[in-house]
């Protein structure tokens, strides 16, 4: 006999009063783990989060997870795990300012592929939580050649292009600093120019 | 093959009816930080399948007596309470080393945030935030004050009812949790958008504390018990 299962819990909005002490100084900097310093090209991963009345959504939290720079996940279910770099978690957390702005400082994810795993290109995961939001908003950021979009199982399925286009960071070198690559990454909640959230 | 030897979690859809709404008339942002396109449905890789381990290497970790703003010092203004419960997956099995993240405001309905900008008093020894680690059965427990109710600023007549904040990290990016606990018997639960918003009735009482049997003694606590649980289910493989 099949014992009844619960469904999960609720989910609500965190409302406005996310304790900035959650937002602990070094939550948005992944390249360090303790003492150690992650491996791999430094990245900047900044943007502009807005609603749909082009307004800067301010005090929306974002949080990301992403594989090493050899695509490696730190998590047991990894079979790669025990090559996983010491000094990368792989999670960031930060929020946005006044104009809506974010900024992570991380490293260029490897990609995924052969063996039995889905090929994945390099991605970050982003995840949005705020006021008025009342479920987590999920949504990822690719990096690289758009031409291989297809060879992608996530970012496959989101068939309107222009959408899909979105979901590609735009390299941004007048915003470099020290030796991180800046990449651009706005964030639309709602809109005509809406990005694209992934089912939950 | 690689990754199969442990049990396969399952994460399906979650069932609308037992979640809260995404969009809410009377509460405006709501309507303009919610998609107005569907949701893509997309299948879960590694990536997904995977999340943050071992957090405790970055987060400050292990405060869960609210009821004074240092250890020793002087007692926050407020009954006091204590939260105990378990963070459990869809089948009731415990979720041990999840983080479980609380938050909530003071015994006057204040929060301890630049955006808080009501009049209501602070409570110089009431933080407010309480950080920890379920243990190997899943339990966490948090010492603290009733957090008061408190008027939405927005609004001409919507007072949010006493509440605590939860946030959990489970054991992938799936089974994130971000969730409001109330208590029992409180009138203001029954006009809350967000609460009322919950349209199953089971899954609705389920975000309501149970007030356990009381005690008086050299320690005056009133208890409640609340579980959270975490979206995944185990499944066994089929016989077909």
């Amino acid at each position: 006999m099949s014992k009844k299962s619960t469904p999960p819990t609720a989910n609500f909005t965190v409302g406005p009063f996310f304790p900035a002490y959650f937002v602990e100084a070094g939550c948005n900097d992944l390249t360090r783990a303790g003492t150690n310093t992650a491996k791999g090209q430094r990245v900047l991963l900044c943007g502009r989060v807005t609603d749909s009345d082009n307004e800067p959504a301010s005090n929306v939290i974002l949080e990301i997870w992403q594989a090493d720079a050899n695509g490696i996940f730190r998590h047991p279910s990894d079979p790669r795990l025990p090559e996983a770099d010491p000094g990368f978690f792989g999670w960031g957390r930060t929020l946005t300012d006044q104009q809506g702005w974010y900024r992570f400082v991380t490293v260029m994810p490897g990609a995924q592929g052969g063996g039995n795993g889905a090929p994945r290109l390099p991605h970050i995961n982003v995840m949005l939580l705020g006021s008025g939001i009342m479920r987590r908003l999920v949504t990822a950021v690719f990096f690289g050649d758009e031409a291989e979009t297809l060879r992608d199982p996530v970012l496959r399925c989101v068939t309107d292009v222009t959408a899909r286009c979105r979901l590609f960071a735009v390299r941004d070198p007048g915003l470099d600093c020290e030796s991180a690559q800046a990449f651009r990454f706005d964030i639309v909640l709602r809109g005509q120019r809406e990005t694209p959230f992934f089912l939950d | 093959m690689p990754g199969s030897a442990e049990s396969q979690v399952a994460y399906f859809p979650y069932e609308d009816n037992t979640q809260t709404a995404r969009e809410i008339e009377g509460y405006s942002r709501t309507l303009t930080r919610t998609p107005l396109k569907a949701l893509v449905k997309r299948p879960l890789t590694l990536s997904e399948l995977t999340g943050p381990t071992g957090l405790e290497g970055k987060l400050k970790i292990g405060n869960n007596d609210l009821s004074r703003a240092v250890p020793g010092g002087p007692p926050a203004l407020g009954q006091r309470i204590q939260i105990c419960g378990r963070v459990l997956d869809e089948e009731g099995a415990p979720v041990c080393g999840a983080v479980v993240e609380m938050w909530q405001a003071n015994a006057a309905g204040k929060y301890i945030h630049e955006y808080d900008k009501t009049d209501s008093p602070v409570d110089p020894n009431f933080i407010g935030t309480g950080r920890m680690l379920s243990d190997e059965e899943g339990r966490f427990e948090f010492l603290s004050i009733k957090p008061g109710a408190y008027p939405v600023p927005e609004s001409d007549w919507w007072w949010r009812p006493p509440h605590v904040h939860f946030s959990i990290f489970g054991p992938s990016w799936m089974s994130r949790l971000v969730t409001q606990m109330f208590f029992p018997g409180d009138p203001l639960n029954e006009s809350d958008l967000l609460l009322t918003s919950v349209k199953d009735e089971e899954a609705r009482q389920r975000l309501i504390a149970q007030l356990l049997p009381t005690k008086v003694g050299a320690n005056n606590i009133l208890q409640f018990r609340h579980d959270l649980v975490l979206r995944g289910k185990r499944i066994t493989p089929s016989l077909d």
